[in-house]
């Protein structure tokens, strides 16, 4: 018999991984921000069998709490995405290095 | 004892010179430099008196040695600052004192017009102090002090005239040569320290005569010689002396003859006690002085230049000095040096008249010749000079030479012929600038037809310098009774110095020996004879060492001079590179190693740093993957 908690480690670890991949790896602002988003949801899938296994509230308070942060994050992430491609910048992470030191 | 009962005498030794310094310092020089003399003569006064008031209190048995003042302590360690007025200190401060009077007064005259008058004096007195402050010491630290205070007058007495090059060649090459023996005398003094505890020199006769053992004492002793050696014109270190005649006619006359030279033979005398408790120690000395004394002796009759004569024959003496120390004769090592004293300071000064008649800075012995009858005075000086040197009986110079050659003679061996060849060698080289500069002249020389006798304050103060040459012998007694009163110990509950030291041999002086005397004269008048042939016998013989090996032999004095010449432009040339290489690879390697380590810093450092976004990521996934580590163990 498989376990669930396994297959729910196995998922959710594979996808945060993909997601950490892709906002490290790839340039294109939009893809990273998708990464991110995928980070949070594979943190919520674990959180909410966890919480099931726990037999704990406050975790699923969490989730709540993760998927309105991720929201209001995707908002600021898109308004910032378009300022870029208005002001002619593009949406290329590689391009963007006004931080250079 | 207690600082109340301390004779007004010795407060005054010290209080008129540094009061007529200050005046003349900071009064005459500006308002009247011309009198800068003035209170300077007047302290001259005051000391000699002094000096002579406490010699009579020491002869009379009143020697004391006391601490005035705490001048610097740690912990355990303290310096103090005090006096010790015991027989030899006194009988070579009265000697220096006199002296010293004389010459100033002789300076006022000599100096008269000169730009610099008023430095010289305040310089020339400085110097005074400094030699008054280093007979009367009581400890070592207190003797250096005066020490250097005396090497550095030397060097801006030698360095007056500073416009010339030569003079400042000479002041740095003094200056430098006492360094090197200075070196010696800290570190004396410091091994002393390590050594003893203690640096007075009462305390360390007391440790000798408890009879410990002292590992460090050889070391001590050698350091001591050395430094004595450099201080008194011996032979490694002698060759500044002859170079110092460039400053004034009364410099020479009293520091580099009469009183700053014998510095390094009374240190000796102060650290006696030590170092005749090294094995083979006095027995150095002895040969270092003998040497030297033969030496310069044969030197000093083959130079022209008047000062320089007198300068070799000031080495020549010191040496003799030395020989005396060496042979544990310490009341004729002080003998000679007060009679030394006055018979140098006498011959230097007659120079200086010379010199000053021809209206020169120098004198030739080409530039003189026949002044016996234009220059009387100055004539009967240096002849009453010239026999005491010589040791004629019954001069001065006879009866301290005599003790010394008494002692070689005893001792035997090699030294007692070193001393009647040095006996014959001065008699010579003496005698030849006599006759040269008085009698003729010969065809070769000008014969100085104008010239003069000089002013009464020139002539006056040479006059009574001879008489103390000629009527020296006098003072054996009252010597040999200082010496027995200095090495007797001091009252106060001091131990008596020669009984706890167990010093073999009396500290008296010899007694005349018929027999050392007789051959000892003998050689003078060969000496004299030969330089009578040699000069004076027939003006067609020249007498002068002129081309060849010989010449190249006695200028170079025989070679040490190149040596010393290739050993000093060696030292420098290290130096230097040692210089460019520490400059160039140590101090640049820094300050640019430094410069360059920072931007090679930040270049590798701002590679990390190029603006793009997703570097950035890599380091918050490295940073959080570190946290959550730590976090989760």
């Amino acid at each position: 018999m498989i376990n669930l908690t396994a297959v729910v480690w196995g998922t959710t670890g594979a996808l945060f991984a993909f997601g950490l991949a892709i906002v490290v790896l790839r340039r294109q602002l939009l893809a990273m921000l998708l990464g991110l988003e995928l980070m949070l949801a594979a943190v919520n899938v674990s959180l909410v069998h966890h919480a099931g296994i726990f037999n704990d509230a406050e975790a699923l308070a969490v989730v709540a709490l993760v998927i309105a942060v991720a929201a209001a994050e995707a908002v600021v992430g898109l308004a910032l995405i378009l300022r870029l491609r208005r002001a002619g910048s593009g949406a290329d992470a590689a391009l963007l290095t006004e931080l250079q030191g | 004892m207690t600082a109340a009962q301390v004779p007004l005498a010795a407060w005054l030794l010290f209080a008129a010179p540094v009061a007529a310094v200050l005046l003349g310092f900071f009064v005459f020089r500006r308002l009247k430099p011309e009198w800068t003399h003035l209170p300077i003569l007047a302290s001259c006064m005051v000391v000699t008196a002094s000096a002579f008031s406490l010699a009579a209190d020491v002869y009379t048995g009143h020697s004391f040695d006391l601490n005035l003042f705490r001048w610097a302590a740690a912990g355990n360690f303290a310096v103090d600052f005090g006096l010790r007025i015991d027989g030899p200190g006194t009988a070579v401060l009265a000697m220096v004192a006199l002296v010293g009077s004389l010459i100033h007064l002789y300076a006022a005259g000599y100096m008269k017009g000169d730009p610099g008058f008023s430095r010289f004096f305040l310089v020339f007195h400085l110097f005074f102090l400094a030699m008054i402050g280093l007979l009367t010491a009581n400890n070592f630290v207190q003797l250096y002090l005066f020490w250097e205070l005396v090497g550095v007058c030397s060097y801006l007495l030698v360095g007056f005239w500073f416009q010339k090059e030569s003079a400042r060649k000479a002041a740095l090459k003094a200056f430098i040569t006492n360094r090197i023996g200075d070196f010696g005398l800290l570190l004396a003094l410091l091994l002393i320290v390590m050594q003893f505890k203690v640096t007075h020199f009462h305390l360390i006769y007391l440790k000798l005569a408890s009879g410990a053992t002292f590992e460090l004492l050889p070391l001590i002793g050698l350091c001591l010689v050395w430094a004595a050696c450099a201080k008194s014109a011996q032979f490694p270190l002698y060759f500044w002396l002859p170079d110092a005649m460039e400053g004034p006619t009364p410099t020479s006359a009293l520091m580099h003859a009469a009183t700053m030279v014998t510095a390094g033979v009374f240190l000796l005398v102060r650290s006696w006690p030590m170092i005749f408790a090294v094995e083979g120690l006095p027995n150095l000395i002895a040969w270092i002085g003998g040497l030297t004394a033969l030496i310069a002796a044969i030197i000093a009759g083959t130079k022209k230049d008047l000062k320089r004569i007198l300068a070799y024959s000031t080495v020549s003496h010191l040496g003799l000095m030395m020989l005396a120390l060496g042979l544990n004769q310490i009341g004729a090592a002080l003998f000679h040096l007060i009679v030394h004293g006055f018979f140098k300071a006498a011959l230097f000064l007659c120079a200086g008249n010379i010199a000053h008649a021809l209206h020169q800075p120098t004198a030739n012995v080409d530039d003189v010749g026949g002044l016996q009858k234009s220059m009387r005075l100055t004539y009967l000086a240096f002849g009453l000079a010239a026999v005491s040197l010589a040791g004629i009986f019954p001069f001065g110079g006879f009866f301290s030479k005599d003790a010394i050659l008494d002692a070689a003679w005893h001792h035997g061996g090699p030294l007692a012929i070193i001393g009647m060849l040095v006996a014959a060698g001065s008699a010579f080289y003496i005698f030849r600038m006599l006759f040269l500069a008085f009698y003729g002249a010969r065809p070769e020389q000008k014969g100085a037809p104008h010239a003069h006798e000089a002013e009464p304050i020139l002539a006056v103060p040479v006059l009574f310098l001879a008489l103390g040459a000629a009527l020296a012998g006098l003072l054996k007694g009252p010597i040999e009774r200082f010496v027995v009163v200095g090495m007797r110990g001091l009252p106060s509950g001091l131990p008596q110095l020669d009984v706890v030291l167990n010093l073999p041999g009396e500290p008296t002086l010899p007694h005349l020996n018929l027999l050392v005397a007789g051959v000892g004269t003998v050689m003078a008048l060969l000496g004299a004879a030969a330089a009578w042939r040699l000069t004076m016998a027939d003006p067609g013989f020249d007498w002068r060492w002129r081309g060849g090996a010989a010449e190249a032999m006695f200028e170079s004095d025989f070679g040490w001079k190149t040596v010393i010449d290739k050993l000093a432009s060696a030292v420098s040339r290290g130096a230097g590179f040692t210089g460019r290489v520490l400059d160039k690879g140590g101090l640049d390697g820094l300050v640019e190693g430094t410069s360059g380590l920072t931007r090679a810093a930040g270049a590798v450092i701002a590679r990390s740093a190029q603006g793009r976004v997703n570097d950035y990521l890599w380091w918050m996934v490295a940073g959080t993957a570190l946290l959550l580590g730590r976090v989760l163990r």
